[in-house]
Parts: structure tokens; sequence; C-alpha cells
């Protein structure tokens, strides 16, 4: 039973990985409007918010059994506050640093309709701080991420996140300012003037 | 030009009144001297937003009240922002009865306890309402100032957040709601945002009752309304008339010349561009209601779907830009339907069309206003009123002996942040 609950944890938690590798660059693709084939945009919104709770509901499973485990003590407070383990204080800690800032990300959404929208964009755009934080504790906490073919998984991964931040901010470059969009799409629609 | 035709005189005057022949029509406004006494007033007369919405006053009103209480102050805006092209009735009613309007706004201030009072203009204010302004604060007549602000010509710049957002220093944008401007508003504060019109009318209920409010209307909709109407000659009328009146009456008693009722008539507008096209002969027997504050008569001489194309492809050129499906669909929409008002059509166009305006569509209830919303029910109704134009013109044939424009619409397209300012 001991060992279930380890290995639970360790597979949890590299799914998770993988969950907000996507939820990641499924956010960079609504925040620039884009689409993914046979989607139409609002699907991709949904897909973002659907993966994002999913991701937390296998954090939520990967913290659980690592503090049943028996195998390491691992405090339940240790999952919330930083650098409160024995065990690998720095590799969890950084893990609790970005389960932190992910719990932040989560409520802000849940009250955006409350909030000013400001603040809620200035806390959502600390995703880009949580998933390295979040990838380095995988990193340096997970052994089967440091080597073979999950190790190719996680360079994967960090290329991908790479990738799409670069796209993202050339994107954001070339973006159109907001009072000449309508124009710009009028242009691509040949809607010169009703002629008959 | 508009000129003014009343069958019940309640709001508009004959000509424009000063404060002299104000006050000697109505005497000084009925100040209760009690913040939220008028209010049950306001919900036993039943009288709802004359902006288009139709939403009951007194709910906003006891929302902004109640916020107020929290807070420790409100905002009253009087909205004249009259931006729909086709509407003229606001702009009639500040002309001829401007103490009314301010009457009304007084005595909202009072109801809601506000601290900060603004009248929101479409165009620069006139020497009316002017006059009005410096002769009440010249014989203390009003509780606060009066700030008057003049909106962008947008057709968006009157909706409640885009009034808010002007007022407050910034481009006249609508926003996502909640939280509702009654709840969170203008710098903050709990904010009322009403149409001229409801405010003279709200005017009127303070000095009279709800039950002589109600002594002409419908039980669901009191009251009379001022409508711009658009006889089948293109000339434009602002009527007063109770709400439930038909709108064949509305054309009829010889008001607008040539018009023998649902002669050489096709179809009827009603509700301006955000409205919806009803086929003759059953649109005569419709009657006024809270949303009917335009309404065309399309003679037969014209062709009803080259007129639904120029209005789509204004509606597309407003959109804000903010929403991807009122920033991408409307344009789509207004190219789908201009190439059906053309000469020959790809198949595909109105079946796209179709899809794109039909039920759920990707387009409708998902904007921060409801812009895409009344733009896919304009599309949509005009695609079932004038199918039998949209075969012909399949076939290369248009109907109309008469090519001049009949519905208004402004020139240009906004292309710059300040368009917004």
């Amino acid at each position: 039973m001991n060992t279930a609950f380890w290995y639970a944890s360790r597979a949890t938690g590299i799914v998770a990985l993988l969950l907000l590798t996507a939820v990641l660059v499924l956010g960079i693709l609504v925040n620039r409007q884009g689409r993914l084939p046979g989607l139409p945009r609002f699907a991709v919104t949904d897909l973002h918010r659907n993966l994002s709770l999913l991701s937390v509901a296998f954090i939520v499973v990967h913290v659980l059994t690592a503090v049943l485990d028996t195998y390491v003590h691992i405090p339940l407070a240790s999952a919330v506050v930083p650098f409160a383990s024995g065990y690998e204080r720095l590799w969890l800690g950084l893990g609790a640093i970005s389960l932190d800032i992910m719990l932040a990300m989560i409520v802000t959404s849940l009250l955006r309709g409350r909030l000013n929208r400001i603040l809620w964009r200035a806390v959502h755009l600390l995703a880009y701080a949580s998933w390295p934080v979040a990838f380095a504790h995988s990193i340096g906490s997970s052994k089967d991420l440091q080597q073979g073919w999950m190790l190719g998984l996680a360079v994967a991964c960090a290329m991908i996140v790479a990738a799409a931040v670069i796209w993202r901010l050339a994107h954001a470059a070339r973006q159109v300012p907001r009072a000449r969009r309508v124009a710009a799409i009028f242009a691509q629609h040949r809607t010169g003037q009703v002629t008959r | 030009m508009t000129t003014a035709l009343n069958t019940p005189v309640r709001l508009l005057p004959a000509a424009p009144e000063d404060l002299r022949a104000h006050l000697a029509r109505y005497g000084p406004a009925p100040y209760r001297n009690q913040p939220g006494a008028l209010i049950a007033d306001v919900e036993a007369s039943g009288l709802t937003g004359r902006g288009g919405a139709a939403f009951p006053v007194h709910r906003k009103l006891a929302a902004v009240a109640r916020a107020g209480v929290r807070q420790g102050r409100t905002v009253v805006v009087a909205n004249g922002a009259e931006s729909e092209p086709a509407s003229h009735k606001d702009e009639l009613l500040l002309q001829f009865a401007p103490n009314l309007v301010l009457d009304g706004l007084q005595l909202a201030v009072e109801a809601v306890g506000a601290t900060e009072a603004h009248l929101y203009l479409h165009r620069a204010p006139g020497p009316q309402i002017l006059r009005a302004l410096a002769e009440r604060a010249a014989r203390g007549l009003d509780r606060l100032a009066v700030t008057i602000t003049q909106a962008p010509p947008r057709f968006l710049a009157g909706q409640e957040t885009a009034v808010v957002n002007r007022l407050g220093g910034g481009p006249a944008l609508p926003t996502f709601q909640p939280p509702r401007v009654s709840e969170r508003g203008l710098g903050g504060a709990p904010t009322l945002v009403q149409n001229v019109e409801t405010l003279a009318h709200l005017a009127l209920i303070a000095r009279y009752g709800p039950r002589w409010f109600r002594a002409v209307g419908t039980a669901a909709e009191p009251g009379s309304m001022l409508t711009t109407i658009y006889g089948p000659d293109g000339t434009a009328h602002v009527r007063e008339a109770a709400i439930g009146t038909p709108l064949r009456a509305l054309l009829a008693d010889g008001a607008i010349d040539g018009a023998d009722v649902g002669d050489g008539i096709q179809a009827w507008l009603v509700g301006g561009y955000h409205g919806t096209w009803l086929p003759m002969p059953g649109a005569a027997e419709r009657t006024l209601d809270g949303k009917s504050g335009v309404l065309a008569a399309l003679p037969s001489s014209r062709c009803g779907l080259t007129e639904a194309a120029r209005v789509t492809r204004y509606l597309a050129a407003e959109s804000a830009g903010q929403c991807g499906p009122c920033l991408n669909g409307l344009p789509r929409i207004a190219a789908a339907l201009a190439e059906l008002a053309g000469s020959g059509h790809r198949r595909q166009t109105l079946d796209d069309l179709k899809r794109w305006s039909g039920p759920q569509n990707l387009v409708e209830g998902r904007g921060a206003c409801h812009h895409p919303d009344g733009t896919v029910r304009f599309v949509r109704s005009a695609l079932v009123v004038f199918e039998p134009e949209i075969s012909r013109h399949a076939r290369g044939i248009c109907s109309a002996t008469d090519r001049r424009p009949f519905l208004p619409l402004p020139p240009g397209m906004p292309t710059r942040e300040e368009d917004w300012t």
C-alpha cells in the first residue's frame, strides 16, 4: 500500500506537469485569440479552463499521496508553505510556491466577474512564473525525469513552452491596435459599399 | 427635419418651452425632501426605461439607492446620447422640454441620494438646454449642479457601461457586466443611468402620481412614449403615443402625407437597427411597445434587402472591436448580406448567413454588450421578410423602382482610438 502512494504521487506529478504545459500553451493561444484546428475560438478558452481545473485535481492527488506516503515524512503544511519540508527542502519548496501561485490564479479566475480586470490580469500573468517554478520542482525532485525518455519528455515540454512564449511576444509586436481592428477585418471580407 | 406630433400631450409641447412656460404648466419639481420616497411611486407606476431596453425603472433606482447607503455616494446620469442614427426623439425632447428632463434628473438625484449629476449628450448642448440650466441655477431650483459631457458619434456610445467609461475620462467602450454600474459605476460609485425621456416621465409621475401615469398604455407597459417614425415618403416625425397604440394608427390620422393605412408599404422596421423587420400586412396590426422607439414603414418602391445590407454593414463597422464573436462575426455577416443584395450569389453564402444568424449561432449572447445580439436579430428578421427579394436578386432582378437609400446612416467608419472619445 505504501509503495502505491509513492508511485501514485510520482505518476500524478508527471501528468500534472504535462497538463500544466498544455494549460500554459492554451492560455497563450487564448490571449492571442488563436485557434486549434477544427475548434471554434471559444472552445480554446473552454479547453484552457477545463484543463487547468483537471491539472488541479492531479496536483491535489499528487500532494496528498506524497503526504500520506510514510517512506519519507512530508508535512501537509509544506504543500502550501514553502521550504517547510525536511525532505528535499529546496525542490518541495519550489513546488509549494508554484502551487500557491496557481491557487491565487484559480481564486481570482473564479471571482473574475467581481474583480477589477487589471487585478485579475496581474495575478494571471504570474503563470509565466508558476510554470518554470513547477518545472524546476519536477526536474529537481523527480529521479524519473532526470534520465531516459522521460528526460526527453521534460525537455520537449520546456521547448514547447519556450516556443509558445516567443510566438506570443512576436505576435504581440504585430498586434493591430483595437481601434483599427474592425477596419482590418473589413478589408479581408470584401465588404465594400453595398452595390446592386 | 423632424417634427412633433402628439396624441396624448404629456412630454412634448408644441414648441420649445423655457423655464417660465414650464413652471406655468407644471409648477416647480415636487421634491419629497427624503431620499427614496419617490421610488415606491415609480414602482406603482410601472415606468420602464425608454432607452430601448424597457427595463423597470424602480429596480435600478432601488439598486442604486441601496448601494449608495453602503458607499455614501451615488451618481445619476441623464443619458441623451441618442446614438441610433434613425432616432431623434431625445434630441427633440431636450429641445422642446429641457426643464422636464432636468426636473426628472434632480428628482432622481433626490431619490437615490446622489452626490453627482451628469447630462450625457449625443451632440454639443443646444441653446435650449444651456438656457434651462442657467435659468434654473439662477433661481436655485436644482439640488446638484449638472455636468454636461458630449458622447462620440458612435453607435455604442450610449450603452450604459460605455457612458460610465466616457464620463470617467476614457473611451466610450462597453465593458463586461457584472459588476453592474448600479453597484460600481463612475469612479466606483453606484451609478444610475437613465434615458432622458425616462427622466421626463419620472418628473410627471412625481407630480401627478402612478394612477395618472397608468391612465394610458397597457397593464404591462403603462404610459406613453416617444417614437421616431419614418413614413413611406422617408420623412421622420417624432410622435408621442400611448403604448399599445396599433402601428397602423400611428401613420393614420392624416399625420403623414399620402399614407393611407398600409398602402404601398411592404414591411415595417420596429425598434431601429437592433430591432426586427415585420412583413405587411400583419405588421400594421402590431402595437407600440417599449422597444419600438424607432419605426420605419418601408415602401414597396424600395429594396428591403439592400436597406438591410446597408444597415448591417454600418452595424458591423460600429463594433467596438473588443469581443471576438462581434469583431470577427459581424463583418462576415455584413459581407454575406452585401453579396445577397448584389446580383447573383453563391448558394453557400445564403446557407452560411442562415447558420450565422440562426438558432445556436456563435455570435449571440457572446459579447460584453448586446451589439452582436441586436445585429443578428436584425439580420435574421431581414432574411425571413425579404426572402422573395433574395430569390429575385439571385436571378439578377431587383424589384426596387426607387434606388435612393431609405434608412438614414452616418458616413465614415471609426479607425482611431480618438473616434471613441
